[in-house]
């Protein structure tokens, strides 16, 4: 006899979120490149830019090399994008499997969400292989720094990829919005120059933006002659937690609903 | 006893709300198999929904000490780019199966898919992909299986397979099945519940049921 094991709820979440992991990983990528398309084409992606900003602009932006300076602000906008996006779509298209009253909205977001990390960690590992190669300097003077700042980033993108996610539910052109209102960032979030470039004057258009924080403060943790003025590691985690939390209570006020319409 | 209290549902849309229920309050009495007849648009795969907590209601709850089943519906849960065996372990997994190779086992016995339990589910055909659906569910025992015409797609022989395993386990577990084929809803039930205009009514003779249901 099958018999279901009595469980705590967070054995049913944890047992959930390993389904749905486990699904994830199974259908995400369904043709031959399968699970390595993930790692690859970022790698590439951030290898040709990085190459090609570096050859441009000679060997070094702020003291450091060039081609770490772009590999980080694409890798941590493309983290970042990528981890809201995904947390966004996961929602509606693991619909159907709010039937079963144990997959709850939230699940398919930490499932998805996780997996996009574990993805970020092979892609960073892809890349410094790279710059090895390459005979790049490879050194971090504030390792933790440089974790609380992917971490935080990350987060952020969880958090309001769950609320798009939600908000999405109601009203279905919210995606488009989503699509629409994230294409800028690349360009404003301190990815191809750095705050440094512009007069102090002016620094009130783009600081407002944590993406920028946390891309600035990790090149810094990794140069620290980089410097790090202008941005703030509290201004930061201010927004993360205060965006998070607020995700976390629409999310609880309104799941039930969201998924009932 | 599944007891429904004070349950409003409505689905928003641009003529204003569509009310579903309205402030119903109903006891769906244990130990009977239960067809539930009504109307298209009577709101009978709502309640269903409703039932196994796929959905919510408006307002109102739904009190229950039973385990009910999800809502098995023709490929509720069911991915098509994976195998009936994934599908089968995933299924597992969600609702918390101690020993899942038993599971599956269990589920390969009773689909008969054959090989095919090891392709993908969107190689299946049309009457494959219901028997997986509903083997997964029967082999997990529940208090109640809520079984939304998955049954009238198979043929004769896993109709009777099916009757079996239920009536197998009759003496714990019930059913509650939609259907519009009466032949079916004869077959599987033994009481019915029709559902009019946002109000159940429960009938303990299945032919008085379905003579009432027939007159609407």
């Amino acid at each position: 006899m099958t018999t279901v094991t009595k469980r705590g709820p967070w054995t049913i979440w944890k047992d959930v979120i390993f389904a749905l992991f486990a699904r994830e990983i199974r259908t995400g990528f369904n043709d031959k490149f399968g699970l390595s398309w993930a790692v690859v084409n970022p790698i590439v992606f951030i290898f040709v830019l990085s190459f090609i900003r570096g050859r441009l602009s000679g060997g070094e932006t702020h003291t450091m090399p060039t081609f770490t300076f772009m590999a980080i602000g694409i890798l941590f906008i493309q983290s970042f994008l990528q981890t809201m996006g995904s947390a966004a779509r996961s929602i509606n298209k693991n619909k159907s499997l709010f039937a079963f009253r144990q997959v709850q909205p939230i699940s398919a977001v930490l499932a998805c969400v996780l997996f996009e990390l574990l993805v970020k960690i092979f892609v960073i590992m892809g890349v410094v292989l790279v710059m090895y190669f390459m005979n790049i300097e490879i050194q971090i003077s504030d390792p933790l720094l440089l974790l609380s700042c992917f971490l935080l980033l990350w987060m952020l993108g969880v958090a309001l990829g769950l609320l798009f996610g939600i908000a999405e539910l109601f009203i279905s052109e919210i995606g488009k919005i989503r699509g629409l209102i994230t294409r800028p960032l690349f360009f404003i979030s301190g990815v191809f120059f750095s705050l440094q470039d512009f007069p102090k004057e002016y620094w009130h258009f783009l600081d407002w933006n944590p993406i920028l924080h946390a891309i600035e403060l990790t090149r810094y943790s990794v140069y620290s002659t980089y410097g790090n003025e202008g941005v703030s590691l509290n201004y930061l985690s201010g927004i993360v937690l205060i965006i998070t939390f607020f995700s976390l209570s629409v999310y609880q006020v309104s799941w039930k609903q969201a998924i009932s319409r | 006893m599944i007891r429904l209290e004070n349950i409003t549902k409505y689905y928003p849309s641009k003529l204003g709300k569509q009310y579903i229920f309205k402030d119903l309050s109903f006891d769906i009495p244990s130990g009977h198999n239960i067809g539930i007849l009504g109307s298209n648009g009577a709101g009978k795969s709502t309640l269903f929904r409703l039932l196994a907590g796929s959905e919510y209601p408006n307002k109102g709850k739904i009190i229950t000490d039973l385990s009910l089943s999800w809502p098995v519906a023709l490929t509720t849960g069911i991915h098509q780019q994976m195998t009936g065996r994934e599908n089968t372990r995933f299924i597992g997994r969600v609702n918390g199966i101690a020993d899942l190779d038993e599971y599956e086992r269990r589920v390969i016995k009773f689909a008969e898919l054959g090989e095919k339990f090891d392709l993908p589910v969107k190689s299946y055909s049309s009457g494959m992909k219901p028997r997986l659906a509903f083997a997964c569910s029967i082999g997990i025992d529940f208090d109640v299986y809520l079984i939304d015409e998955v049954t009238s797609v198979g043929d004769a022989k896993f109709r009777k397979k099916a009757k079996e395993a239920l009536l197998e386990r009759s003496e714990k577990a019930n059913v509650i099945m939609v259907s519009h084929e009466m032949k079916e809803i004869r077959q599987f039930c033994d009481s019915a519940i029709v559902l009019h205009k946002g109000e159940l009514t429960f009938y303990n003779d299945l032919e008085q049921g379905i003579e009432r249901y027939q007159a609407l």
